[in-house]
C-alpha cells in the first residue's frame, strides 16, 4: 500500500515536471508565432468576411486560446456545459469567476468567439498583446472611467457582440468566490442585455495566483441560464441583480467542486 | 439617535450592502484602499445612506471630500444635525 502510494506520488511529480517542461516553451512558441502571423491572418479574415476589425481580432484571439487549449490536452481535461445556440446569438454581459491567469485562455474553449474582455490595465502592458487587444476593443477598466467603459461596452453589445467581465476584479487566492464589483451589472441594466454567469472550476489547480508551475487539472466551464436585468428594478436594482447572480454562481461552483472531488 | 447609534447604523448598513468585514470598519479605514470599494460602490453607498437615513445627499459638494469611513460618519452626523436644526 505504502509502495503504491509513493509510486503514485512519483508518477504525479514526474507528470508535473514534464508538463512544465512542455507547456511553458509551448506557450512562448505559440505566442511568438501568433504575434507574427496574426497580422496577415487579420487581413485575410477581414477580406474574407468583411466583419468589423474588432470582430476579426476577437476571432484570432479565440483561435489563439483554442490552439493553446488543444496543445495542453495531454495534461488538462477540458469540458463545457450549458452553451446553447440562443446564448451565442444574444449579445450578453458574461461574468466569470476568476481563479487563474489562464482563465482567459480557456475562453478559447467556448463555442462563442465574439467576446470583448473587460480587463485591468496590466494585461495591456504586455506589449506583444496590446495592439491586438486594442483592435479587439478590450476594455481597460482601470484606465477608462466607468462612464467611458459603459459607453464602449454598450457599443460592442449593440454591434451584436458579447462583453465579458471578471466581477471579482482579481484572481481568488483560495478559489472561493470573492466580493463582486457592480460595473458589469450596471452595464446590463443600462444596455438591457442579459447577464450570462459562467462558472469555471479547475483553473486554480492548473495555475493559482502566486504559483509559477503548472499542475494537471480538469477544467470545466458551465454557462448558467441568462439573467435578465428587467427583473431587478429600483435605484439599487443593479446590486440586486449582482447579488442574485453571485448567489447562483456560488451555488453552482460548490456543486462543481463537490463533483470534482468525487471524480478524484 | 445618538452619534454612536448613527455610526453603528452606518457601519451595519455598509457591511450588509458591500459585504465588508465588521473588523475593518474603523474610522481610519480608507474607502478605496482598505475597504476595497470602487467609485461605483461609492455612488451606491450614497443611495444606501439616503434610504437608511431618509435624506437626500447626492448633490452635496462635501461628498467629494470623503476619503475614509470616519469622514462618512462625520458627514452623516453633521447632515442629521443640520436637518434637525432646520426642521
Amino acid at each position: 500500500m505504502g509502495t503504491s502510494s509513493s509510486q503514485g506520488l512519483l508518477v504525479r511529480a514526474a507528470l508535473i515536471v514534464l508538463m512544465n517542461l512542455v507547456c511553458y516553451p509551448l506557450l512562448v512558441a505559440l505566442t511568438f508565432i501568433s504575434v507574427v502571423v496574426c497580422w496577415p491572418m487579420l487581413l485575410l479574415t477581414k477580406a474574407l468576411t468583411g466583419w468589423r476589425w474588432g470582430k476579426c481580432a476577437r476571432l484570432l484571439v479565440w483561435v489563439y486560446g483554442r490552439v493553446w487549449l488543444w496543445s495542453v490536452r495531454p495534461f488538462v481535461r477540458f469540458s463545457r456545459e450549458g452553451f446553447t445556440p440562443e446564448l451565442a446569438r444574444t449579445p450578453s454581459v458574461m461574468v466569470v469567476n476568476h481563479q487563474s491567469f489562464f482563465d482567459t485562455y480557456f475562453m478559447g474553449g467556448l463555442p462563442i468567439f465574439d467576446i470583448a474582455f473587460a480587463v485591468r490595465s496590466w494585461p495591456f502592458r504586455m506589449f506583444w498583446f496590446r495592439p491586438v487587444m486594442e483592435l479587439a476593443e478590450y476594455l481597460d477598466v482601470e484606465s477608462l472611467s466607468h462612464r467611458e467603459t459603459e459607453r464602449h461596452a454598450c457599443e460592442i453589445l449593440e454591434s451584436g457582440s458579447h462583453v465579458l467581465f471578471y466581477p471579482e476584479g482579481h484572481r481568488s487566492g483560495d478559489g472561493s468566490l470573492g466580493r463582486f464589483y457592480s460595473g458589469a451589472f450596471r452595464l446590463s441594466k443600462a444596455a438591457g442585455a442579459p447577464v450570462v454567469p459562467l462558472c469555471v472550476s479547475g483553473t486554480g489547480t492548473l495555475l493559482s495566483p502566486g504559483r509559477w508551475w503548472f499542475k494537471p487539472a480538469r477544467v470545466k466551464i458551465k454557462a448558467l441560464a441568462p439573467v435578465y436585468p428587467g427583473d431587478f428594478e429600483g435605484q439599487l436594482g443593479h446590486r440586486e441583480l449582482m447579488n442574485h447572480v453571485r448567489t447562483l454562481m456560488s451555488q453552482e461552483l460548490s456543486q462543481m467542486e463537490n463533483a470534482a472531488e468525487e471524480i478524484l | 439617535m445618538t452619534d454612536e447609534q448613527v455610526i453603528e447604523t452606518i457601519d451595519n448598513a455598509l457591511c450588509e450592502e458591500f459585504e465588508l468585514e465588521p473588523s475593518d470598519m474603523t474610522p481610519e479605514a480608507t474607502l478605496f484602499d482598505k475597504l476595497g470599494l470602487d467609485s461605483l460602490d461609492v455612488v451606491d453607498m450614497v443611495i444606501v445612506l439616503e434610504s437608511t437615513f431618509s435624506f437626500k445627499i447626492r448633490e452635496d459638494p462635501a461628498l467629494r471630500e470623503i476619503r475614509t469611513l470616519g469622514d462618512i460618519h462625520k458627514f452623516v452626523i453633521d447632515k442629521k444635525r443640520q436637518i434637525e436644526t432646520e426642521g
